[in-house]
């Protein structure tokens, strides 16, 4: 019972403060503009071109690109494209890790459409049909790959920090820290789940989560729920919610290049953004109006 | 002094008389790769040490940044600055405190950002330009003092930096050894920039402790908000100059132009760099023969800092940079001008085309547009008649950052030169993957001590190479000459000292100069060439 309680409260806490980071950096203010380019979602976004390569481009009609933005958007979450073309060998790591952490997402959430699937009576096995075999094989493959994957790649980027020279040197005990909890979290699902390799316990658990029917427990499994718990309420509050930011920084900064235009939408915002009045003001006397005393 | 190669961020602080010395620069391309073709360094007199902040690695950028005469001067600018910091993360800096958190909070120290930047690459990766590492130092000072997880965990967080005026006064230096090119940022697999941090640093130490290089603040924003130009040029003294060029296009190309000034509801009011009247009068001169032969509608401002396109207040002070940018559109807006057009400057391309993109709304906004688009349409639309012959020279484009790789503006000056040069050859790499010419965000006219220097031999360096790549063909023959075309004032001031450091136009006849000279040199109406060199 009290494991499904902390169950049901790590993904509420990841999904709810994840959702207030993001809101967050939401409301913020209005802010200069400062795009860099490529932008993908412009027409000559290929080489790098902008609206501003046009003659009276302000009175033309602007020609956006959207599925060039999601496109991009999506090489960057799926595939880390910016590292793999960037830094190659940082990328086979980094690219381990998140993509075995998509796996392990998958995983969680096929082992919960299994486990209500037994919930409502249904089988999940090689031979109950094809719904039963689907979720069985996927499960199995997501959750063997992800765990190996998450494991190998959190483990060889505690690592590499360790013995690369220029790394160490910028790495804080807590990036350490960071690293040692989602291989902490892998390896000890690792110990859970070795003699369980179609994942027909985990399911059976899952579903006594979800339905909080009370089940006998190891203390290896409590230790990694707990683990869990601490992993998924920890990620957002701590740099790990990079998935957070990146959102951001890319929409919100690098690709953002709405001109101010007469009767725009941005139009208004700017008007409402300067009309703000801030609470804190700078000291410089140029700016304060106040003669620097010394002269 | 440290080895570089053990620098940590959290050796700021130290006591040494100067943290690292610079010995190791890339090896520069052919014929530099000889022995004897490089100035060596010079040490940094023992004066400067005593009065500024020489301890980072013996130059001294900030010329307004002195060593405090008692133990209270020290406390007192240390208290200061952080009171500045503070402010960075409040309503006060509401303008980029999005894009400043995202980028404060999220580095994963993933080091990608290293090998962009065309300083760490000069210095052969010395540690201490690493682009990661003043973000280092600014968070570990940062969660000292303001967050709860450092005062709490200390050390375990990275809160393990001593602050003291050796720190500080060392940050604010380490500032200027920045371009903010933003060419890092491109890699950055977050999306997050190094240079939005430094340009913080720069804005605390200005905006807060009233601490700028002169050459930007008081000889460059304040100077232009007082007498309308950065120069120092008075609307008088622009009425003179303009006579005169009216007089040396009549006596050396033998055409009559009158520039057309203050022309009331004009289709287009021409902003310069008002450096350029001082500096290459032959740029404005350009403009105008080709505007006049094209027949535009035009006009030059005569009024307040209508005539000067700069705004240096964007590398170091927003407060200074929203003045000047509102006085510009002013300008315009009283002019009663359709449009404005940039001439060949690349941060006032940046500074009024985006920067000051939402500082006004309504009928204050005059719409903004840079030069290069119109140029390559009357080139396209045949409004002028060029013979490429004429420019039959090995040419190479340099791509202003601001321009290129802030704004987009990528192919209208290729396909200019395309037309125009016949033997156009590109840089490696370019256009929106351009390195920096090495005096962005104010390096080209900061001059204070040795900080030319640092320009010349570090900062620039990378650009030189690319130079010297692109004419490897013909660089160690004097014939034919070698022209490279930066359409940008600062780029060009910097591209001017280091041909001129490395002795580049007297041994190799290396030229530069901006896009405009090549396309009049080109055209057909034009009876003798525009270029001195060619002569």
């Amino acid at each position: 019972m009290s494991l499904s309680i902390l169950a049901y409260l790590a993904i509420i806490l990841f999904l709810g403060l994840s959702a207030y980071k993001a809101y967050k950096y939401a409301k913020m203010p209005l802010h200069g503009r400062m795009e860099l380019y490529p932008v993908p979602k412009e027409q000559g976004h290929e080489y790098g071109g902008s609206y501003f390569e046009e003659v009276e481009w302000w009175n033309k009609e602007r020609k956006v690109n959207h599925m060039a933005e999601l496109i991009d958007m999506l090489k960057e979450m799926l595939f880390i494209k910016k590292l793999f073309d960037n830094q190659r060998p940082l990328w086979w790591l980094s690219y381990a890790l998140h993509l075995g952490i998509y796996l392990l997402i998958a995983w969680t959430v096929l082992l919960i459409v299994g486990g209500l699937t037994l919930l409502a009576g249904g089988q999940v096995s090689p031979s109950s049909g094809i719904w039963g075999a689907l979720i069985f094989y996927l499960t199995a493959f997501t959750g063997l790959s992800g765990l190996v994957l998450a494991t190998f790649g959190s483990a060889m980027l505690f690592l590499r920090r360790i013995f690369d020279d220029t790394l160490r040197k910028y790495t804080t005990p807590q990036e350490y820290f960071n690293l040692a909890l989602l291989y902490c979290a892998t390896v000890s699902g690792i110990f859970v789940w070795i003699n369980d390799l179609t994942f027909s316990t985990a399911r059976e658990i899952t579903a006594n989560l979800i339905s909080f029917t009370p089940f006998e427990v190891s203390g290896l499994l409590i230790a990694h729920i707990v683990i869990l718990f601490i992993m998924f309420t920890y990620i957002p509050l701590s740099k790990m919610s990079h998935y957070v930011g990146k959102y951001f920084s890319f929409h919100k900064v690098l690709w953002e290049n709405e001109p101010n235009l007469r009767g725009s939408a941005m139009e208004k915002k700017v008007e409402q953004a300067l009309a703000r009045r801030s609470t804190n003001s700078w000291s410089a006397p140029h700016i304060s109006g106040q003669a620097p005393a010394e002269e | 002094m440290i080895n570089q190669k053990d620098l940590r961020p959290k050796d700021l602080g130290r006591s040494d008389e100067q943290l690292i010395k610079l010995e190791s620069l890339m090896e520069l391309k052919a014929p530099y790769d000889a022995e004897g073709m490089e100035p060596p360094f010079t040490e940094p007199k023992q004066a400067w040490r005593e009065k500024y902040c020489a301890s980072l690695d013996g130059y001294v950028g900030i010329d307004k940044l002195t060593r405090p005469q008692s133990k209270e001067e020290e406390d007192e600018f240390v208290r200061k600055f952080l009171r500045g910091l503070e402010k960075v993360f409040t309503d006060a800096n509401s303008g980029v405190l999005q894009p400043f958190l995202l980028s404060f909070e999220y580095c994963a120290k993933c080091n990608t950002c290293s090998d962009a930047c065309h300083i760490f690459k000069a210095t052969n990766s010395n540690e201490l330009y690493r682009p990661i590492f003043r973000s280092e130092v600014l968070r570990k000072i940062v969660k000292k003092h303001f967050t709860k997880s450092g005062k709490l965990l200390g050390s375990f967080v990275g809160a393990d930096i001593d602050v003291n005026w050796e720190t500080i006064a060392r940050l604010g230096e380490l500032a200027y050894r920045c371009n903010l090119c933003r060419r890092c940022a491109q890699t950055c697999p977050l999306g997050l920039d190094n240079s939005l941090l430094a340009k913080e640093i720069r804005k605390v130490f200005s905006q807060e402790m009233g601490i700028a290089p002169s050459p930007l603040h008081e000889k460059g924003t304040v100077n232009q908000l007082k007498t309308g130009s950065s120069t120092g040029i008075t609307k008088p003294v622009l009425l003179d100059t303009l006579e005169f060029l009216e007089e040396d296009i009549e006596e050396l190309y033998g055409l009559k132009i009158k520039f057309p000034v203050d022309k009331k509801g004009a289709d287009i009011l021409l902003t310069h760099n008002a450096g350029e009247y001082m500096a290459w009068p032959e740029n404005p001169i350009a403009f105008a023969i080709l505007f006049e032969e094209a027949g535009l509608n035009w006009t030059l401002s005569s009024e307040m800092i209508g005539y000067d396109n700069v705004n240096y207040g964007i590398w170091y002070d927003d407060a200074q940079a929203k003045k000047i940018a509102l006085q510009q559109m002013k300008a315009a807006k009283d002019l009663g001008v359709r449009r404005i057009i940039i001439g060949e400057c690349g941060h006032a391309h940046k500074a009024a085309a985006v920067v000051a993109d939402r500082m006004a709304y309504g009928e204050d906004k005059i719409p903004v547009e840079s030069c290069l688009p119109l140029l390559w349409d009357l080139v396209k639309s045949k409004a002028l008649k060029f013979d490429p012959s004429k420019n039959n020279f090995p040419v190479t484009l340099h791509d202003p950052c601001n321009v290129v790789r802030q704004m987009g503006i990528v192919q209208p000056q290729r396909r200019i030169l395309k037309e125009i040069c016949p033997d156009f050859r590109e840089m490696t790499p370019h256009g929106v993957d351009n390195y920096c010419c090495g005096g962005g965000s104010g390096f080209a006219i900061m001059n204070s001590m040795n900080f030319a220097e640092f320009r010349n031999k570090i900062s620039a360096r990378t650009k030189f190479d690319q130079i010297l790549g692109a004419f490897q063909d013909t660089i160690e023959q004097v014939e034919p000459p070698k022209y490279v075309c930066a359409p940008c004032s600062n780029c060009k001031g910097t591209i001017r000292d280091i041909l001129e450091y490395y002795q580049a136009t007297e041994k190799f006849n290396v030229h530069y100069g901006g896009l405009v000279e090549l396309m009049v040199n080109a055209l057909v109406s034009m009876k003798k060439p525009f270029f001195e060199f060619l002569e």
